[in-house]
C-alpha cells in the first residue's frame, strides 16, 4: 500500500512539474511562434494580394474588432502612408473551411487580390480555386463584381467546382462586409 | 575525469548510434534526404537526450522501480513538447520540413534505451557525458547520411551545388528505397572495418551488431 | 464507399506505412526474421494503432482542443499510447488468453513503435473526421502488416543462403527492405 502511494506521489509530482514548466515555456514563446507561423504560412498570400509596399506587414499589424470577432489586419505602407490592406477570412468550402486573404486599396475601396491560404479541397478539382486563373480575376473587382457570375457577378466559377468557388466568394463578400465597417477607422490607424 | 571522457567519447566511434548501436531507426532514415535536415534533427535529438538523461540521473534515486518506465516517457515527452515549442519559435522552416518526425522523438528507442540503460543508473555528470557523447554521434551519423544523399540525389550539399556539371541525380537515393539500401550498405561497410580491424590483430571475425528494440527496456528486454 | 476504398488502397500500397513513410522502422527491421513472429507482430501493430487513433482522436477532440492545450499533444498522445497498451495487455490476458498468447509478447514492444503514434499523430494533421481516422488507422496497420510478413518471407530465404559475413542480420535486411520499397514505388500515380 505504501508503494502504491509513493508510485502515485512521484508520478503526479513529475506530471504536475512538467505541466507547470512546459505552461511557462509556452506563455514565453507563443508571441514569437505567432509570428513565425504570420511569417512562413501566410506572408506569401499577404505579398501576392497586396500593393508594391515598404513596409513589413506582419511586423506592423494591427488587431481590430468587429461584430465581436477579432481580426488582424496587415497594411501595405509605401513612404509612410497607407497603400493596401489585407486580411483573411474563411468560407465553407467542400472538404472543410476555405481560407481566403483579402486585399483592398484604401483609395478606392476595391479589391486589389486575392490568396488561398488553407483549403482541403479535392485535389485536382475544387483545389483549382487556388490556382492563379482562378483568383487572378479578382483584382480591381468592385464589391458589386465579385459575385459569380450566377449571383450577378463577374467571377467565372471553376468547372466542376461549385461549392468551392461559391465559399471563396462568400469569403470574399464577407471580408467587404467587414472591410467596410472598419474602413473609417482603418485610414488613420498606421498614420 | 577519465571515466567521464571514456563515457562521452562511446558516443562518437565505439558504440556510435545508429550504426553500431542500432536504434531509433525511422529519423535516421525520414529525415536525412539532406545534410541540414539530418543536421537540424540531431541537434533535437542531442537536446532532449542530454536534458532527458540529466533529468533521468536526479531523479533515479526516487523513483519507485516499477512506474520508472512511465516517469522517464512523461520526462521525455516534456522534453519533446520543449523542443516543437523552441523550433517552431527560432527554427520554423526546420520544423516544417521535419513534419512529424519532431514529436516522434519521443518514441525514439535511443531516448528510453539511454535513459534505461545508462542514466537511471549512473550520477548526473556521467548521464550528462553519455547524452552529449550519444547525440553528437547520431548528430554525425545523421549529417553524414543526409549529405551523402543530398549529394548523389540532389547534387548538392547543405544547399550548394557541389557537383560537375552534366551529373545526373540518382532521384532513386533522395526517395525511400535509396535511405533503405544506403542505410544497410553502410552498415555493412561498418561491420567490414571492425572485422578488417579485429583480422590485424588476430583476432576471429564477428557477426555485426544485431538490431536491438529490446534495449530500450519499455519491454522489460523481452 | 470509393473513398473509403481509395483511402485503403491508398495506405496499403501507394502510401505504405513503412516503405514510403519510413514509419515503423524498428519493428520492421527487428521483428522480420520469421513469418510468424511477422505475423503476431503485424495482428497487435494493426489491433493497437485502430484502438490508439480512436482514443487519441477523442482526447484530442474533447479534452486538448476545448482547454487549449494542444501543444500538449506529443505528452498526451504518448500517454494514452503507453496506458493503452499496458491495459490491452492486461486485458488479454485475463479474458482472451489464446489471443494472449500469440500477440502478448509483442505488446509491450509496441509502446515505442512510431508506426501507431505516427498514424494518430497523420490523423490530427489532416484533420480527419473519427470514422475516417479509424478506417486510415486500421489501413495502414495493415499495410504494415504486409510489408512485415513479405520482408520476413524474403529474410527466411535468406537464411539458407550464403550472404558475406558483413551484410549479415541488419544490413541485408535493410537493403532488401530498400528493393521493396522500389517495388511499391510501382503503385505512385495509382491514385
Amino acid at each position: 500500500m505504501r508503494e502504491m502511494i509513493k508510485m502515485i506521489v512521484v508520478l503526479s509530482v513529475i506530471c504536475g512539474i512538467s505541466g507547470v514548466s512546459l505552461a511557462a515555456l509556452k506563455s514565453v514563446t507563443a508571441p514569437r511562434i505567432e509570428e513565425q507561423i504570420l511569417s512562413y504560412v501566410q506572408a506569401p498570400a499577404i505579398e501576392q494580394v497586396l500593393a508594391a509596399h515598404d513596409n513589413n506587414p506582419i511586423r506592423d499589424r494591427k488587431i481590430f474588432t468587429v461584430q465581436d470577432q477579432q481580426v488582424t489586419i496587415f497594411p501595405a505602407l509605401k513612404g509612410g502612408s497607407l497603400v493596401g490592406l489585407a486580411f483573411e477570412t474563411s468560407g465553407q468550402g467542400y472538404g472543410g473551411d476555405i481560407g481566403v486573404m483579402v486585399g483592398f486599396d484604401p483609395e478606392s475601396g476595391n479589391l486589389s487580390g486575392i490568396g488561398i491560404t488553407t483549403m482541403k479541397e479535392t485535389p485536382g478539382v475544387g483545389s483549382k480555386v487556388s490556382k492563379h486563373g482562378f483568383t487572378s480575376q479578382f483584382h480591381g473587382m468592385t464589391a458589386e463584381q465579385a459575385r459569380l457570375k450566377s449571383g450577378g457577378g463577374e467571377v467565372n466559377a471553376v468547372a466542376g467546382a461549385t461549392i468551392s468557388s461559391t465559399g471563396t466568394v462568400a469569403a470574399v463578400q464577407k471580408a467587404v462586409k467587414i472591410y467596410n465597417e472598419l474602413r473609417s477607422k482603418l485610414t488613420t490607424a498606421w498614420q | 575525469m577519465s571515466r567521464l571522457w571514456k563515457e562521452f567519447s562511446k558516443g562518437l566511434w565505439k558504440d556510435l548510434p545508429p550504426f553500431k548501436l542500432v536504434l531509433g531507426l525511422c529519423p535516421v532514415l525520414a529525415v536525412t534526404s539532406t545534410a541540414e535536415n539530418g543536421f537540424g534533427m540531431g541537434m533535437a535529438v542531442i537536446f532532449v537526450l542530454t536534458l532527458s538523461n540529466l533529468l533521468v540521473s536526479l531523479v533515479r534515486k526516487i523513483i519507485p522501480a516499477k512506474v520508472r518506465i512511465a516517469c522517464f516517457i512523461v520526462i521525455a515527452a516534456s522534453l519533446v513538447v520543449a523542443v516543437e515549442l523552441l523550433m517552431q519559435a527560432y527554427a520554423f522552416p526546420l520544423y516544417q520540413q521535419l513534419g512529424i518526425f519532431v514529436p516522434l522523438i519521443v518514441v525514439n528507442c535511443i531516448i528510453l534505451g539511454r535513459a534505461e540503460a545508462f542514466a537511471s543508473k549512473n550520477p548526473p555528470l556521467l548521464a550528462i557525458a553519455d547524452g552529449l557523447g550519444m547525440g553528437m554521434g547520431f548528430t554525425m551519423s545523421l549529417t553524414f547520411l543526409g549529405g551523402l544523399r543530398e549529394v548523389l540525389g540532389h547534387g548538392q550539399l547543405f544547399g550548394h551545388t557541389v557537383v560537375w556539371d552534366g551529373f545526373e541525380p540518382l532521384s532513386f537515393m533522395a526517395a525511400a528505397p535509396g535511405a533503405f539500401v544506403t542505410l544497410g550498405i553502410l552498415l555493412a561497410l561498418m561491420n567490414f572495418f571492425t572485422n578488417l580491424q579485429r583480422k590485424r590483430k588476430g583476432l576471429a571475425p564477428v557477426d555485426g551488431p544485431t538490431h536491438d528494440c529490446g534495449s530500450c527496456g519499455v519491454c522489460g528486454g523481452r | 464507399m470509393q473513398e473509403y476504398f481509395l483511402l485503403f488502397i491508398a495506405a496499403i500500397f501507394v502510401n505504405n506505412i513503412v516503405l514510403a513513410q519510413y514509419l515503423g522502422n524498428c519493428p520492421f527491421i527487428g521483428t522480420s526474421k520469421e513469418t510468424s513472429v511477422a505475423l503476431g507482430m503485424g495482428g497487435a501493430v494493426v489491433f493497437v494503432a485502430v484502438m490508439a487513433t480512436a482514443i487519441t482522436w477523442l482526447v484530442q477532440e474533447y479534452l486538448l482542443s476545448p482547454l487549449g492545450l494542444d501543444f500538449l499533444q506529443t505528452l498526451a498522445f504518448i500517454l494514452v499510447i503507453a496506458s493503452l497498451v499496458q491495459f490491452v495487455e492486461m486485458f488479454l490476458k485475463k479474458m482472451v488468453p489464446p489471443l494472449y498468447k500469440s500477440l502478448g509478447i509483442f505488446l509491450p514492444l509496441i509502446t515505442t513503435n512510431c508506426a501507431v503514434m505516427g498514424i494518430a499523430l497523420i490523423c490530427q494533421r489532416k484533420e480527419f473526421p473519427l470514422l475516417k481516422s479509424v478506417a486510415f488507422a486500421a489501413a495502414s496497420g495493415i499495410g504494415f502488416m504486409i510489408a512485415l510478413v513479405v520482408l520476413a518471407g524474403i529474410r527466411e530465404r535468406l537464411e539458407i543462403r550464403r550472404v558475406p559475413r558483413a551484410m549479415r542480420g541488419t544490413p541485408v535486411g535493410l537493403v532488401m527492405a530498400g528493393l521493396m520499397s522500389l517495388a511499391f514505388f510501382a503503385f505512385k500515380g495509382m491514385i
